[in-house]
C-alpha cells in the first residue's frame, strides 16, 4: 500500500473560539471549490486536511491550486504507508537527502503504535545514519526534516517539504466587498488583500469606451480570472463612465477631472454595493501615489458614500511593494499590458492634488448627477468567473 | 459593413476558394510523394508557380520559393542575405524588416537606415551614401503599407549596383504585388503575399534572381528544392494563383477604379477635420489620413460602431502610440496621433466609398464636438 495524500494545515481557525466549525467548514467548501473537476477527496481528521484518491500524475497541479486558497497555512506532499516501522523506513530512506543535517520527527496520534513519538524519531534516525553514512543529526537547525504522522487506522503519512500556502482567513467567513478593478497594478493587489481576510468580493470596472478600447477591457477580465483563483470565484460589474467624462470635460474646471470621476466612481460602486450586498468598498488607492490619492483625494471622493466604509488596504504601503505584491500573486504581467483605462484623452496636465471638497461640490452642480448615475447603470454588464 | 482595411487583409475571392477546395478534400495528396495521384498535385503546383511568377518576372531568370507569409520572405532574404558587412534599409518599413533588422544589429551586421522624405518614399541619397564595398544587402520597401508611398526600387538597385555590383537588393512587396505594374529586373529578391490580394492567410512567396544565393530560413525535408522545407500548403498555394490570375488580368483597370475612389477620399474627407498624408503619387489603393487634434484608434472605434471598418496608425497604448513611419516621414506627432489608413481592394465599390466619407466625416465631427 503506497498511495500520495496532501496534507492542507490552515492558519488562524483556531485562534476563533466558539465559531471554528463556521470558518471549518467555509474553508472545506472553498478548497472543494478550487478542486472542482478534479477526482480527489478530502477528509478532516484533527485540525488538518488530508487530501486523497487523486490522480499521483496531477500533484502539482493540485498543490497549486490548494495553496491558492486563503487559509492554507502550509502543505505537504506526502506517501501513505502502513503504520509498522519497516514500511515507514522504508519510505523515508527514498525521501531521505544524500548527505547534510536532518531530523526526524513524529506525530503519533495512534497511542497504539509501539514505539512512542521520542522512541520512533530515535528508532528512524539511527537506522537512517547506518545506511548512509553522510548524514548528520542536528535536532536545532536541520536543514532537513523528514516527518511522520502515525494515524489512527493503521496507516502512517511519511513526508518531508512543507510548502507555504497563501496564508489569510477562509474567504466568505468576513463579508462582502465592491473592489473597484482598473487594469493597473494596485487594485488587484488591493482585492488579494482584502479577499485574504476573509472578505469575498466582486467587482466594478469603469471603461470608457471609445477612448478606451476591448483589448483594456480583455486585460480586466484576465485580472479578475486571475483573481478569482483566491476567492473562489468573482463576479465582475462593467460600467461605463464615457458620457461622464464627457459632461465633466465640457462643464467643470479642467483640473477637476480625476476628482469629480472618483466621485461618480463612488457613487456607482455604492450603490452597486446595496444592490448586491456588498458591505464596504475597496480600492487600490495609496497615500499621494498619484495626485487623486492625496487625503483631500480621498476626503472629496469619499464624501459621497453614505453608507459604508471605503477599506484602502494599501493605503501605506510604497510603489514597490505593491509591485513585489503583484508579481508574487500572478497579476503583474497582465497589469502591465500597455493599454490605457480611464483615457487619457481627458486627462488634465494639472491635475488637482488637494480638492476643497466646498468647490468640487460648486462644480458638480453643473452636472445632473442622478440622471448620469442613472444612465451608467442602465450600460451595465455583469460577468462571473 | 464597408470594409476598408485592405492593406491589413482582404476578403478572399470566393471562387478561387471554392476552386481550391479539392486541394482539401479530394487532391489532399503531399505533393512530394512519390505515387502517381502526388504527382500529378504536384504538376499543377508547380504550373501554379510559374504562373504566379511570370506576372512579375521571366521564369528564365528568377524563382518563386513559397513561404508561409510576406513576414517569413523577409526574414528569409535578410538573414540569407545580410550575412556579413552593413545591411542598408530604411526608416519606412514594415515591422517585418524592421525588427529583423535590428535582431540582424545584435547578431553583429551593422545595420544602416536611411531616412525618408516628406512624402514617406526613401530619401535616394542618403540611401546610396550609406551603401559601400561591404554591404552585403539592400531592403527597401516597395509600396509602404502605411502611407501607400512607391519606391522606384529597379532605379534604386541599379544604383546601388553601380556603387557595389556585389550587394544584393531585396524588396518587400506586399502591398504592391497584383496592385501596381511591375516587373522585375535589376531586383534580386521581393516578397510577396497572398492575402492581400484576395488569397488565403498562410501562403507568400520570395522570389529570387536564381544566380544569386539563397540560403534557407527553414531547415527539413527539403521542399522548394531545399530553399523552404515543409509540406506544402497546396490548398493555399493554388488559391493563391487563381486569386493572382484574375487580380493581375484587371490591375490596370482596377488600379484606375481604386484611384478614382482615393480621389474621392482625398476630396470629400473634411478638410476642417482631415489633412491627407499620402502623397499624390501613393499606391491609390493604400490612403493614410489624420484628423489632427483627435486620436486614430478612439475615432477608429466610433467608425466601427457605425459600421465601416479602417485601419488605425495610432493606439490608444503606451507603447506604440505613435506609427514609426509617420512620424520618420516627419510628421508631428499631434497629426501622427490621429491617422487612419483607409485602404481599398478590387472588391470595393463607389457606393461604399460614398457613404463611409459621410460616415467617417460624421463621426470624426462627433468626436470633435465631443471632446472640445
Amino acid at each position: 500500500m503506497q498511495e500520495k495524500v496532501i496534507i492542507v494545515r490552515y492558519c488562524e481557525i483556531h485562534l476563533k473560539g466558539k465559531n471554528r466549525g463556521y470558518f471549518e467548514q467555509v474553508f472545506m467548501n472553498n478548497l472543494e471549490k478550487a478542486l472542482a473537476g478534479i477526482r480527489h477527496e478530502i477528509r478532516r481528521p484533527s485540525g488538518r486536511y488530508i487530501v486523497e484518491n487523486f490522480d499521483a500524475e496531477r500533484t502539482e497541479e493540485i498543490v497549486e491550486k490548494l495553496g491558492k486558497v486563503f487559509g492554507t497555512h502550509t502543505l505537504s506532499v506526502g506517501t501513505k504507508v502502513a503504520a509498522d516501522i519497516e514500511a515507514i523506513f522504508a519510505e523515508i530512506l527514498r525521501i531521505a537527502p544524500s548527505s547534510g543535517t536532518f531530523k526526524v520527527e513524529t506525530n503519533r496520534a495512534d497511542k497504539h503504535f509501539p514505539l512512542n513519538s521520542v522512541e520512533l524519531n530515535a528508532e528512524i534516525g539511527g537506522r537512517l545514519l547506518e545506511k548512509n553514512p553522510e548524514l548528520k543529526v542536528d535536532v536545532r537547525a536541520p536543514a532537513c526534516v523528514l516527518h511522520i504522522d502515525i494515524r489512527e487506522n493503521g496507516t502512517a503519512f511519511v513526508f518531508r517539504d512543507v510548502i507555504k500556502g497563501a496564508g489569510g482567513m477562509p474567504v466568505g467567513t468576513a463579508g462582502k466587498g465592491m473592489l473597484l478593478l482598473s487594469g493597473g497594478i494596485d487594485s488587484p493587489v488591493a482585492g488579494y488583500m482584502i479577499a485574504k481576510r476573509g472578505m469575498r468580493l466582486e467587482c466594478v470596472h469603469f471603461h470608457s469606451y471609445p477612448y478606451t478600447n476591448m483589448q483594456a477591457r480583455e486585460k480586466v477580465e484576465d485580472l479578475a480570472r486571475i483573481l478569482a483563483e483566491y476567492t473562489g470565484g468573482l463576479t465582475l460589474h462593467v460600467v461605463s463612465v464615457t458620457h461622464i467624462q464627457e459632461e465633466i470635460h465640457k462643464k467643470c474646471p479642467e483640473e477637476m477631472m480625476v476628482t469629480l470621476l472618483r466621485r461618480f466612481m463612488m457613487r456607482i460602486a455604492e450603490r452597486l454595493s446595496l444592490q448586491t450586498g456588498a458591505q464596504c468598498i475597496v480600492t487600490g488607492e495609496s497615500l499621494g501615489q498619484v495626485a487623486s490619492q492625496t487625503i483631500e483625494g480621498m476626503t472629496s471622493s469619499g464624501d459621497v458614500v453614505k453608507t459604508m466604509p471605503i477599506l484602502r488596504p494599501l493605503v501605506g504601503f510604497d510603489k514597490t511593494e505593491i509591485i513585489a505584491k503583484a508579481r508574487e500573486i500572478g497579476t503583474y504581467e497582465t497589469s502591465v499590458l500597455p493599454y490605457e483605462d480611464c483615457c487619457t484623452v481627458f486627462l488634465p496636465k494639472h491635475p488637482l492634488i488637494k480638492p476643497k471638497l466646498d468647490k468640487v461640490a460648486a462644480a458638480e452642480r453643473a452636472l445632473d448627477v442622478d440622471g448620469l448615475v442613472e444612465e451608467a447603470f442602465a450600460g451595465l454588464e455583469t460577468l462571473t468567473f | 459593413m464597408i470594409y476598408l482595411d485592405n492593406a491589413a487583409t482582404t476578403r478572399p475571392d470566393a471562387d478561387s476558394v471554392r476552386a481550391a477546395m479539392r486541394y482539401l478534400e479530394e487532391d489532399f495528396f503531399n505533393p512530394s510523394a512519390l505515387y502517381k495521384e502526388s504527382f500529378s498535385v504536384h504538376k499543377r503546383m508547380e504550373e501554379a508557380r510559374r504562373q504566379l511568377l511570370s506576372h512579375i518576372a521571366d521564369p528564365a531568370k528568377f524563382e518563386l520559393v513559397f513561404t508561409s507569409c510576406g513576414s517569413e520572405a523577409d526574414n528569409q532574404a535578410l538573414f540569407s542575405a545580410a550575412r556579413r558587412g552593413n545591411f542598408v534599409t530604411t526608416e519606412g518599413e514594415h515591422a517585418a524588416i524592421f525588427s529583423s533588422a535590428r535582431e540582424l544589429g545584435k547578431r553583429g551586421v551593422e545595420v544602416r537606415f536611411a531616412a525618408l522624405n516628406k512624402d514617406g518614399t526613401v530619401n535616394e541619397a542618403d540611401l546610396l551614401s550609406k551603401v559601400d564595398e561591404k554591404t552585403s544587402l539592400v531592403s527597401v520597401i516597395h509600396v509602404g503599407n502605411e502611407t501607400g508611398a512607391v519606391n522606384d526600387i529597379e532605379g534604386l538597385a541599379a544604383k546601388v549596383k553601380k556603387i557595389n555590383p556585389r550587394t544584393l537588393f531585396h524588396s518587400d512587396g506586399v502591398q504592391a504585388f497584383g496592385k501596381i505594374a511591375y516587373r522585375m529586373s535589376a531586383v534580386d529578391l521581393y516578397s510577396v503575399s497572398a492575402h492581400k490580394i484576395g488569397g488565403v492567410r498562410g501562403v507568400g512567396g520570395l522570389i529570387r534572381n536564381k544566380s544569386k544565393t539563397l540560403y534557407p530560413y527553414i531547415y527539413g525535408g527539403g521542399q522548394e528544392n531545399g530553399l523552404r522545407s515543409g509540406t506544402e500548403n497546396t490548398f493555399a498555394i493554388m488559391q493563391f494563383a487563381a486569386a493572382a490570375e484574375k487580380k493581375f488580368a484587371s490591375l490596370a483597370a482596377d488600379h484606375a477604379r481604386i484611384a478614382s475612389y482615393n480621389q474621392m477620399f482625398r476630396k470629400g474627407l473634411d478638410g476642417e477635420l482631415f489633412c491627407i498624408l499620402s502623397p499624390l503619387r501613393a499606391s491609390p489603393y493604400i490612403l493614410s489620413v489624420s484628423a489632427r487634434g483627435l486620436r486614430g484608434e478612439v475615432l477608429q472605434h466610433m467608425i466601427d460602431d457605425a459600421g465601416v471598418l479602417v485601419g488605425t496608425g495610432s493606439a490608444c497604448s503606451a507603447r506604440n502610440r505613435f506609427s514609426r513611419v509617420i512620424l520618420a516621414a516627419g510628421t508631428d506627432e499631434k497629426t501622427a496621433d490621429g491617422v487612419l489608413r483607409i485602404s481599398f481592394s478590387a472588391a470595393t465599390t463607389e457606393e461604399e466609398c460614398v457613404s463611409a466619407i459621410g460616415i467617417i466625416n460624421r463621426c470624426a465631427r462627433e468626436l470633435y464636438e465631443r471632446t472640445r
